[in-house]
């Protein structure tokens, strides 16, 4: 077990991990863990790779070296068309919706890979945001940011996943929607799904995560319970703006 | 007044200028028309002109922009799934044309004319007699055979060209479409001849007239079969699953992969409609016109374009309504100018319209 991690058999594991975009590379040696039920933040200045970290798992980089495992099954360098099969969902920063489709098309988008649209998963989505269930006939991307990212995350949800990975799910957000975006993640992961999350907003995704590890330059810096990475006075110095 | 204000007064103050000379110039046009219908004739303005006459325009002006709308559908989806302008599509409307007339031929011919000749399509048209009243049987066969040549032919050129470029940039992908455009235009010309030859036998299409309009046999057939068409598309890009997710994958390509959905078979499915559609176009333009020539579908595409272009390019509903105003533009156009200039027209009209709306008529609203 390296120093960046806490068990070796959880539910995401990330071993030595080099990749990038074609002949650039972007992370080095990156070591990282989820075990189930858990909710894990990764934070770090901008360019630091943190998004990298999510599209590598779901197959959107180049795979340079190391090792990716989901459930114990090594999927470095798979097709991203195949990734959600395995019960991961990935929330991507921007075009995380399909704005020309409308709301309940985008949730039945999510759930392409089953046989039928499965109406008691799209109902679930409905009651966890109920703005949807109002909207479901409205083109997509005539919605609200607030509501937009409520439907990349019903999309994400409509599978169930064991793992869901957020990049940046508060970015583009009013204030005051801020903190119920923060809950209604909390929620998620409170239903059992274990959640990796990208943030920029690094203190308030510290004070609500299991976990939480600092990427600087594409490398792993820190890695502690977000109660412990808040305590730290370098850490709180140098990423979080004293 | 800062700089910057002054700039944008300018260009509200050209705006309006331009409203003002392209309204001017419409209602210009239309007191125009309204003189010559009722045969006043005054200065530059007026005429003659039967009101019969418009109404034909307008008919056939009709009949063409369903063929260049249904032609332009495919288009248009090639455009947004696959990201590349397909400038053989004009060539695909073509051989389309050829194998589906070539086969009806065959069926209304056999025994009484020389095999090869109705092959080749160089039968006396007369002779065969081909028209959908006539010969109905070979009519709706060759159709059949024209979509399921043009989709065997659209999905062997994208397993031998376009797919080993699947990642390449649009432009790369373009200039590959020009290089087989000329190889199937100067195959259909190498096999079938460069003449221009009559294919319906005019005399055997019934017609009729309807508010003065000689409406046609062949043109009542293009209706009913782009209707029926057009109809089929909605239903299958708003109901049916791979519509939806061919809409989701022209929306938005990166989230699509990561929802599942996948790429190649959608490509697949775009290459069955797009080419479907384009064998089915070029057997209706000889249903409107009669004849054929090795270049017809190549000289069609530039209206096609015009019409998806002004249509919203990636737009399906932008295509049918943009090759409906570019088809009956091109024909109503010749109450003022001289045939061959339908065409520029039509163009003008196309560039008038992008200077007012420049992401095109449902620009913006992707293929929904």
């Amino acid at each position: 077990m390296s120093d960046f991690k806490t068990s070796d058999d959880g539910l995401l594991q990330v071993s030595a991990l080099d990749a990038g975009y074609g002949d650039l590379q972007i992370l080095t040696d990156v070591d990282m863990n989820v075990d189930d039920g858990e909710y894990v933040t990764i934070v770090g200045p901008n360019g630091a790779g943190k998004s990298t970290v999510m599209k590598s798992v779901f197959g959107l980089t180049t795979y340079m070296d190391g090792e990716i495992e989901f459930r114990g099954d090594e999927i470095q360098g798979s097709n991203p068309e195949d990734i959600i099969h395995l019960g991961l969902s990935y929330v991507p920063q921007n075009g995380n919706i399909f704005e020309s489709l409308t709301v309940r098309e985008n949730l039945e988008m999510g759930a392409y890979i089953l046989d039928s649209v499965p109406e008691d998963q799209i109902q679930a989505v409905y009651d966890r945001f109920p703005i949807l269930e109002e909207r479901s006939e409205q083109e997509a991307g005539t919605m609200s940011g607030g509501q937009r990212q409520m439907l990349a995350m019903g999309r994400a949800l409509m599978l169930d996943p064991d793992l869901l990975m957020l990049d940046e799910p508060s970015a583009g957000l009013a204030p005051d929607l801020v903190e119920e975006m923060f809950d209604r993640i909390d929620r998620i992961n409170e239903a059992g799904t274990s959640v990796l999350m990208v943030e920029q907003n690094a203190k308030e995704a510290l004070r609500r995560c299991d976990r939480g590890y600092v990427l600087v330059n594409g490398e792993n810096r820190y890695m502690d319970s977000g109660e412990a990475l808040l305590g730290d006075e370098q850490v709180r110095q140098d990423f979080l703006g004293g | 007044m800062g700089a910057s204000a002054t700039t944008a007064r300018g260009r509200e103050l050209l705006a309006r200028l331009g409203v003002a000379v392209t309204l001017g110039g419409a209602v210009l046009l239309l007191i125009d028309l309204l003189a010559q219908l009722a045969r006043v004739d005054l200065w530059i303005i007026g005429g003659e002109l039967a009101f019969s006459q418009l109404m034909n325009y307008l008919w056939t002006g009709l009949t063409l922009g369903l063929i260049i709308g249904l032609a332009g559908v495919g288009l248009s989806l090639t455009y947004s799934i696959l990201n590349f302008a397909n400038f053989a599509h004009g060539d695909y409307l073509t051989l389309g044309a050829f194998s589906g007339w070539s086969v009806a031929y065959v069926i209304a011919g056999l025994g009484t004319i020389d095999l090869a000749s109705l092959i080749l399509v160089d039968a006396p048209s007369s002779n065969v007699g081909a028209s959908v009243t006539n010969t109905p049987v070979a009519v709706v066969v060759g159709l059949v055979v024209a979509i399921v040549v043009t989709v065997a032919l659209g999905l062997a050129l994208d397993r031998a060209v376009y797919k080993p470029m699947r990642n390449s940039e649009g432009i790369s992908l373009l200039i590959a479409s020009i290089g087989v455009a000329f190889i199937l235009r100067y195959l259909a010309a190498l096999i079938f001849g460069t003449g221009r030859r009559g294919i319906t036998a005019p005399s055997e299409i019934p017609s009729m007239t309807v508010l003065g309009v000689q409406v046609n046999a062949h043109q009542l057939t293009i209706l009913v079969v782009a209707l029926v068409a057009m109809m089929a598309i909605h239903l299958l890009l708003q109901r049916t699953k791979i519509g939806k997710a061919m809409r989701a994958m022209a929306d938005n390509r990166d989230l699509a992969r990561i929802t599942g959905i996948p790429t190649e078979r959608m490509i697949t499915a775009t290459w069955v409609l797009g080419s479907g559609l384009a064998g089915a176009s070029g057997y209706m333009l000889v249903l409107a016109r009669g004849t054929l020539g090795f270049n017809d579908g190549y000289l069609l595409l530039l209206l096609i374009f015009a019409a998806v272009i002004l249509g919203g390019i990636g737009s399906v509903y932008g295509a049918i309504v943009g090759g409906l105003l570019i088809g009956i533009t091109s024909r109503v156009a010749l109450v003022w100018v001289p045939g061959e200039f339908g065409r520029p027209v039509a163009f003008g009209l196309m560039i008038l319209f992008l200077l007012f709306r420049p992401s095109g008529l449902f620009g913006g609203v992707e293929t929904a």
